[in-house]
């Protein structure tokens, strides 16, 4: 038969919508999950927050749910997912330091909102032709503000502050990042994306984020490859940010110690390994079936609450649960890969695939960082760490995928119709 | 666009793959190292459940009580200072003075963390304090308190630091681990001088070189990789030429033409230097690392330091030949050379050391118990039994004889090891071996630190060795049941 594969999976599922959607079933358990544990955990604290939150977490899943749904042909399963994690990391921090929590439900809520502009952000320009260059010189000058009048923490100069507001603008250039390198690579302008890419690379080198600067970097490099094929300029380029890593292991001190602590943290356990070592204790304490919801002495480890959160999860749920967690991301991963194969549009794939893989990519990084895979790097966990422009920006890279998503839909239903009138 | 769907879904299957190793990293590392990061002094969560659960007790394997918890909450340790000084360094103290003894490396039993939901529902029904499990240790006390006594009934050994360790080669059950100078843990102020070091557990946590003991190894090495030289006869003259340095032998003996036995019973350097440089610093290494030197060690109840063979290539001769005698940056604790020496009582099977018999719950159930369980084959079956035959000609007409009892067949090796510490030369007396008798399956390994001139560890180490053979001897019961 004539129909091409990827095009019958997207019809079967287009039947399958009709009877009943599948993320539709899985917000319903996602609900029941978190009812309990906000209740348990209200009982516990008994504040009327923990009530509201009670009502209001399941309650806004199964709004979102429904009326997203409605509005946009979205994937009902990928926002499941991703409403999940945002969900568990309100509870895990609800657990732990309260007012965080309601913070981040707010984000939550603003999140949404971003996930929507992006969505019709994709609906509506199509083409980047007139908004490209006002793109990136708005990316580059946003990117350049913390150099100008941010302030350094950690060793890292990468967040501008007004007021009582934080925000790090790397979070937010990631988006406009993926689109303008999508569309540049798709109409093969090689000039203007590899400027664009060491542009950004260099400011957020000289904001001394290294993390953001590794998501950066294999992103455009792997969305390069996902669009030429060229496997030995690829290589050339992985080589290239091994050697870039190995200089710049040898020019940054704090890069060393790193390094160094990565290998041994119990050697300067009182100092600079003191985080490390207790998140592998609380990985440890945690075993396989974590001490319980709410218990532990996960709040020991320093800012547990972003860089850490996951070994949080694995302790009060244990190691089990947290399997699962990075199960969910997988599945992100697999949805939005099928959503960028099942696109028609060359740049819109781009879009969804880079947006897949910069999720896929920060979460590998922050977590391999935790349980001492590679050396810890501060980027947070996409959806489930504490902080407003983490949240919202990884809300905005699931609205781009999304955007595709109910593109594609649309190309169907077009398809359905031409084929009815045949 | 065909060839795009056709590498996403390539990278895809690359991201499937980092999540997965991620997975199976996290997995691996929780399972082999948790419990050593959860038990760490460090650990904030054990000092909170401190406060809130009563410490389980801790009996040795005939039943006697080494620890407990007063009503007050304090740890309580047995009722004599001479009992309580022999096993200290196994069971450390309650102020965690001693690294990865029983009561901070078994925080996760004797605190309750491995009760059962069920439990911690009745507790709170009862409204007791709760209380964690109980250990039951492979140890045999008094056969510690016989050792520590033997250390002082010696005047070659009275005063001397040293360890030892003693323990069952076929199921690999530690039956005693001695360190000295050792100290009272409820009178830490009046019985420590800090100078001696006594919180250092000189069983497990040192390493010294093996001196002769080694020969074990390159005994091995030689039956295995030039079976040939078994048969042959050497000559001592006193002196081997390497690389223009000189070695000598123990109390510049020469021993004139001998074959690899007797070389083995009068533990000859030279003809062992000769050996090892004929064997190749590639080879020796390989049997010491089957013998499991340099290796990781990560046993389940025991830390204990890990065993060097100088890795580096391109070793002078000389350096080499000392190798061969358990000199030149080789080092071991007496706890792995008393492995060693299990491993060839037991025909060449190494067991891994373990300390826990039994955990229960504080009603009296049993929460886990454990098989014994191998920890490699370090040699063929026949090559082990030429080396039986060789340890126990040592005991029987060389070196070792005052190691020798005659209620038991006991095979052995000697070992004086020279070192310097800070510009002074210090030798260490080492006896390592083992009753050959299958009802009573003991290894032991001694060491004396800082001999006097002239002395070895035939004179030093051996004797209580004996001491160890005479007690299992006159008491089986106490070791084997």
């Amino acid at each position: 038969m004539g129909i091409p594969k990827h095009k019958k999976i997207t019809m079967e599922s287009t039947r399958m919508r009709e009877k009943r959607k599948p993320g539709e079933r899985l917000a319903v358990l996602v609900m029941l999950f978190y009812f309990t544990a906000f209740l348990l955990l209200a009982f516990r604290n008994s504040t009327w927050q923990g009530y509201a939150l009670t009502f209001c977490v399941p309650a806004a899943i199964w709004g979102g749910t429904h009326i997203l749904g409605k509005c946009f042909h979205i994937d009902t399963l990928l926002f499941s997912l991703t409403n999940f994690l945002c969900a568990l990391g309100i509870l895990v921090l609800y657990g732990t330091n309260p007012n965080l929590a309601y913070h981040q439900a707010a984000y939550y809520g603003v999140g949404l909102v971003g996930m929507v502009i992006c969505i019709y952000f994709m609906r509506v320009f199509r083409s980047l032709r007139h908004l490209r260059i006002l793109m990136i010189i708005g990316s580059v000058a946003f990117l350049a503000l913390p150099l100008l009048i941010g302030r350094e923490t950690n060793g890292a100069k990468n967040w501008i502050y007004f007021q009582s507001v934080s925000i790090q603008p790397s979070e937010f250039v990631k988006i406009s990042l993926i689109l303008v390198v999508a569309w540049f690579m798709n109409r093969r302008q090689f000039l203007p994306w590899f400027l664009c890419a060491v542009g950004c690379l260099i400011l957020l080198m000289l904001q001394k984020d290294l993390g953001t600067a590794l998501l950066y970097y294999v992103v455009t490099l792997l969305l390069f490859f996902a669009s030429t094929a060229n496997v030995p300029l690829t290589m050339l380029g992985i080589l290239g940010g091994g050697g870039a890593a190995v200089l710049g292991y040898r020019m940054f001190a704090h890069v060393k110690k790193r390094v160094a602590l990565w290998r041994n943290p119990w050697s300067d356990y009182e100092n600079a390994g003191y985080q490390i070592v207790q998140g592998l204790m609380a990985l440890a304490s945690g075993s396989l079936l974590g001490v319980g919801l709410g218990l532990g002495s996960p709040t020991t480890i320093p800012v547990y609450e972003t860089d850490y959160i996951f070994a949080v999860i694995c302790e009060q749920f244990g190691l089990i649960f947290g399997v699962c967690v990075l199960l969910i991301y997988v599945a992100i991963i697999w949805r939005g890969t099928t959503i960028a194969m099942a696109s028609r549009h060359g740049y819109q794939g781009l879009v969804s695939m880079g947006a897949t893989m910069m999720i896929g990519l920060q979460t590998f990084v922050i977590i391999g960082g935790v349980i001492k895979l590679i050396p810890l790097t501060g980027v947070t966990m996409p959806f489930v760490s504490s902080g407003g422009s983490s949240l919202v920006s990884s809300m905005c890279l699931t609205g781009l995928i999304q955007g595709v998503a109910s593109l594609n839909e649309d190309d169907l239903e077009e398809d359905l119709k031409l084929t009815e009138a045949m | 666009m065909k060839r795009q769907r056709k590498l996403f879904k390539l990278l895809a299957i690359l991201f499937f793959g980092l999540f997965l190793i991620l997975t199976l990293y996290g997995g691996y590392s929780v399972a082999t190292y948790g419990n050593r990061w959860f038990s760490s002094s460090k650990n904030p969560r054990v000092r909170a459940q401190k406060e809130m659960v009563i410490a389980g007790d801790i009996y040795d394997r005939n039943g006697i009580q080494l620890a407990t918890t007063d009503e007050l909450g304090n740890r309580v340790y047995q009722p004599t200072a001479k009992a309580r000084r022999a096993v200290v360094h196994i069971l450390g103290d309650a102020q965690g003075n001693i690294a990865n003894g029983v009561e901070s490396f078994q925080t996760a039993y004797l605190y309750g963390f491995h009760s059962s939901f069920g439990e911690l529902l009745s507790g709170l029904f009862t409204g007791e304090a709760r209380r964690g499990d109980n250990l039951y240790l492979t140890i045999d006390s008094l056969l510690c308190q016989k050792i520590v006594e033997s250390f002082e009934n010696h005047s070659l050994t009275n005063g001397k630091h040293g360890a030892a360790v003693v323990m069952n080669y076929l199921t690999g059950e530690i039956l005693a681990q001695v360190s000295l100078p050792t100290f009272d843990p409820q009178n830490i102020s009046g019985t420590v001088n800090k100078n001696e070091q006594p919180f250092w557990n000189r069983a497990t946590q040192s390493v010294y070189p093996p001196g002769s003991t080694f020969k074990i190894v390159t005994a091995s090495a030689a039956l295995k990789y030039l079976p040939e030289l078994a048969e042959e006869e050497f000559e001592c003259t006193g002196e081997l030429q390497l690389d223009g340095h000189t070695i000598h032998d123990f109390g510049n003996s020469v021993h004139g033409l001998m074959d690899l036995k007797d070389a083995f019973g009068v533990s000859c350097n030279n003809i062992f230097a000769f050996l090892a440089v004929e064997l190749t610093d590639a080879r020796l290494k390989q049997m010491a690392e089957s013998f499991g030197f340099n290796d990781n060690f990560l046993f389940r109840d025991l830390v204990v330091e890990n065993s060097r063979y100088p890795a580096q290539a391109g070793r002078s001769d000389y350096e080499v030949g000392a190798s061969g005698f358990g000199q030149s940056s080789i080092a071991a604790s007496p706890m792995h050379m008393c492995m060693v020496a299990a491993a060839i009582g037991a025909d060449g099977v190494m067991q891994e050391p373990v300390l826990l018999r039994e955990v229960r719950t504080p009603s009296g159930a049993t929460r886990v118990k454990w098989e014994s369980r191998s920890y490699r084959q370090v040699m063929d079956t026949d090559v082990a039994r030429v080396l039986q035959n060789y340890m126990r000609y040592v005991v029987t007409s060389g070196t070792g004889s005052r190691a020798g009892t005659r209620s038991m067949a006991i095979c052995g090796k000697t070992g004086t090891a020279e070192s310097t510490i800070i510009g002074k030369p210090v030798n260490y007396g080492w006896f390592v071996g083992y009753a050959d008798d299958i009802s009573l399956p003991i290894a032991v390994s001694i060491l004396v630190e800082d001999i006097d001139d002239g002395q070895g560890g035939g004179s030093t180490a051996a004797p209580i060795a004996r001491e160890v053979f005479q007690y299992i001897a006159e008491h089986p019961e106490r070791v084997t049941n």
